[in-house]
């Protein structure tokens, strides 16, 4: 059975839990203060980057201390029903059956923009008046959004594991699994991980699960799990590989979807397969995964999803014939996802338009803009008259017309070939 | 009140004053005389008058109140499954008020639709058939699951043939005083082929110029229309520079908002103007076939170009080899 090493090997006990020693000991100190009344800080707020344990800790305090957890993720908060649940479970300090309880908010970075404004301040509420124990847990406490919540909090500091500290967790992982590991193999992924036990746990699993024996050969090909690096890392594997079977593995290490990653590839093989014939082939390669693509769409099934994926990679690395490799040319961000953001406005307003014409025209907006907005625009050009009354019988407002008469189009191209 | 839009204009408002589609409108006149309608399909390429055979069937029918008794749905704005399938549901089940016991709804573009969703419309069309019948129009009927083409009544239209495109557009222009020239005309079908909308709407943007319209104007419009510098992107390919033509590609896309359908029809009709073997001329032609099936089939009109380009530049390269050699 497939379980994640991160949950089979999941510490029970705070002392199973590696590092930030000191954090551990304030967080327990705070939690057995609760025995001698209410505390002046209701809420503890965990702060620190991803990975280092923080949520763990806190499963294992409530372990220890045989209190019953109540957990909720940032997907949850959005209703006021779920708040106003909350204010409920906070108000009593015990549960039925005598159990003391934690409530934990966690991944409180999840709270986005303004829809979640009251949600901030609806916590904050919450911790004012809550009778047993809350726990929050962010990567950045230092957040404007909780400027406020803040002075309500106990506030404790989670920092990166030292390596040494992953790499003895990870020959205990190994240890229960029957591996044995070259020294040197684990240490490559602890020191890749940099501190982010989460990220060191699962490349684990990825190179060593089914096996008796791990080497560093074994692990060598993990790249950083920084998400920049390690797009550009997979890139690299998939147009640089030699095998099928390489680019196809490459394509399983990216952690963006399938779609982004065409995306990725599509804008930089052609300045990384520059022979023409070359070039061609990848090309082709590209547009027959893009095919698929479509018959995903079209059909809803999903087994399609192989061969968009055999063809976006291995299809791509096979047509790699003549092309030396000389030199070295960067990875760019998929410029045309960059052009659409950027673009956006234009073609919103191109939309706008023909929604107007729709009513009208008995034509799809979609086929408006390709079947009538650039007649349109001739004709806003050169007749002012006849356009006046195409702009009252539309019922364009004045950006439009002015987008249609031409400023708007040379504007957006200039922006555009400045950036 | 007056339609600005000529190709709104002189839409024809009743079968009766159809040009063409003959047979067709024979078949949907004797629908009206029997006050009777059953589901259709209207197959055919865009301007053939899909859209306009539906209205006018409609008004024929319902008399000049026919917008009450219709609902126009397009299926690539109305994209999500469920809000075509609420929307008709809401539409189809209740019954019309007067003389014809049920509603039109006109599903435009319906070959846009994910086979999911024709699923659910199959079901619709057969539950809510006392009270609703479907017109589907369609730039190609198969693309509609066969369950539905089964259950409706097929019609193809086709381009409108010369004499009827003339004499249409003839019409129009001296209607609105415009001087169109011969010449003028014979451009207008070069470059739209009998897609009626499509001429229509050159026609007035060659008039918004103000004087006799000429193939000189034709072709200025129609240039003007698609900055589309086609001939450019080709050249540039060619000369190897891949990265810049593929930025031109985007540039047309995404900027102008030109169809990806209409740069290949440029890119065909360059290719045998262009100055490279003949040989390569009919390989190439072999390569746009292929791409211009992919964009009708619904493929990213970018990626699929841009492997146009590809071809382009590899051609350039073993043009200029053969010609060291």
């Amino acid at each position: 059975m497939y379980l994640p090493w991160t949950i089979k090997h999941k510490p029970r006990t705070l002392k199973e839990v590696i590092g930030n020693e000191e954090a551990k000991l304030e967080l327990v100190n705070w939690i057995k203060s609760w025995d001698r009344g209410i505390p002046e800080k209701r809420a503890a707020f965990l702060y620190g980057p991803p990975g280092v344990g923080k949520t763990v800790t806190v499963e294992a305090l409530a372990n220890d201390f045989q209190m019953e957890l109540i957990e909720k993720n940032a997907s949850d908060y959005r209703t006021e029903e779920v708040i106003k649940r909350f204010a409920g479970l906070a108000s009593q300090y015990g549960t039925l059956f005598g159990r003391r309880r934690i409530i934990l908010l966690d991944e409180l970075d999840g709270l986005t923009g303004n829809a979640d404004k009251g949600g901030v301040k609806a916590i904050t509420d919450i911790i004012k008046e809550t009778q047993c124990p809350v726990i929050l847990i962010a990567n950045n406490a230092y957040d404007p959004r909780f400027i406020t919540l803040r002075n309500y909090c106990l506030l404790i500091e989670f920092k990166k594991p030292k390596v040494s500290e992953v790499l003895e967790y990870l020959k205990v992982i190994c240890k229960r699994e029957g591996i044995q590991a070259e020294d040197a193999a684990l240490k490559f992924i602890a020191n890749r991980s940099e501190g982010d036990v989460r990220s060191a746990i699962i490349d684990l699993q990825a190179t060593a699960q089914g096996k008796k024996i791990l080497t560093y050969n074994d692990v060598a090909w993990l790249g950083y799990r920084d998400r920049q690096e390690n797009i550009f890392t997979v890139l690299k594997m998939i147009i640089y590989a030699r095998t099928c079977d390489g680019a196809k593995r490459a394509a399983n290490m990216a952690d963006i979807d399938m779609d982004m990653l065409f995306e990725w590839i599509y804008e930089n093989v052609p300045s990384h397969i520059t022979d023409p014939h070359d070039l061609a082939r990848a090309m082709d390669a590209l547009s027959l995964a893009d095919i698929y693509r479509g018959r995903i769409k079209r059909t809803q099934d999903w087994s399609f999803m192989r061969y968009f994926i055999d063809y976006m990679t291995a299809g791509v690395a096979m047509s790699r014939v003549n092309t030396k490799v000389a030199g070295w040319a960067p990875f760019k961000f998929p410029q045309r996802i960059q052009m659409l953001t950027k673009t956006k406005s234009e073609r919103e307003m191109m939309l706008g338009i023909a929604l107007k014409i729709k009513r009208k025209c008995h034509i799809s907006a979609n086929r408006a803009i390709k079947e009538f907005l650039p007649y349109l625009r001739v004709i806003f050009r050169n007749n002012s008259e006849m356009a006046a009354k195409i702009a009252k019988w539309l019922e364009l407002d004045p950006e439009m017309i002015n987008y249609l008469t031409g400023s708007g189009i040379e504007t957006a191209k200039k922006t555009i070939e400045q950036q | 009140m007056s339609f600005e839009l000529w190709a709104e204009k002189y839409r024809p408002k009743s079968l009766d004053e159809m040009v063409n589609q003959k047979d067709i409108v024979e078949r949907l006149k004797s629908f009206v005389k029997a006050k009777n309608v059953p589901h259709c399909i209207f197959a055919g390429p865009p301007g053939t008058g899909k859209t306009t055979a539906a209205l006018c069937l409609a008004r024929d029918l319902y008399g000049k109140n026919y917008r009450e008794y219709i609902m126009e749905l397009n299926a690539s704005d109305e994209r999500g499954i469920d809000v075509v399938r609420e929307t008709v549901k809401t539409f189809a089940r209740v019954k019309p008020m007067g003389e014809i016991p049920f509603k039109i709804l006109i599903l435009d573009e319906a070959d846009n639709m994910t086979s999911d969703a024709q699923q659910a419309l199959r079901r619709t069309m057969e539950r809510y058939t006392e009270t609703c019948r479907f017109i589907l129009c369609a730039n190609y009927s198969g693309k509609i699951i066969e369950p539905i083409q089964s259950r409706c009544a097929p019609f193809r239209f086709t381009y409108l043939p010369r004499e009827d495109h003339d004499a249409y557009l003839r019409k129009i222009a001296e209607n609105e005083g415009v001087i169109l020239l011969d010449d003028g005309l014979d451009a207008i079908y070069e470059v739209c082929g009998g897609d009626m909308r499509r001429a229509i709407n050159t026609l007035q943007a060659a008039a918004s110029l103000g004087k006799p319209i000429d193939a000189k104007t034709i072709y200025l419009i129609v240039g003007r229309a698609n900055p589309a510098d086609v001939r450019k992107m080709i050249e540039t390919a060619i000369e190897g520079k891949f990265i810049e033509a593929r930025k031109q590609l985007r540039d047309m896309l995404q900027i102008y908002g030109v169809a990806g359908s209409d740069i290949v029809r440029q890119i065909h009709s360059e290719i045998f103007r262009m100055n490279i073997p003949e040989t390569w001329k009919i390989r190439l032609v072999d390569i746009i076939g292929e791409i211009d099936y992919r964009l009708v089939e619904g493929a990213d009109e970018e990626v699929q170009l841009s492997a146009l380009l590809a071809r382009f530049v590899e051609a350039g390269y073993e043009i200029k080899k053969s010609a060291k050699a």
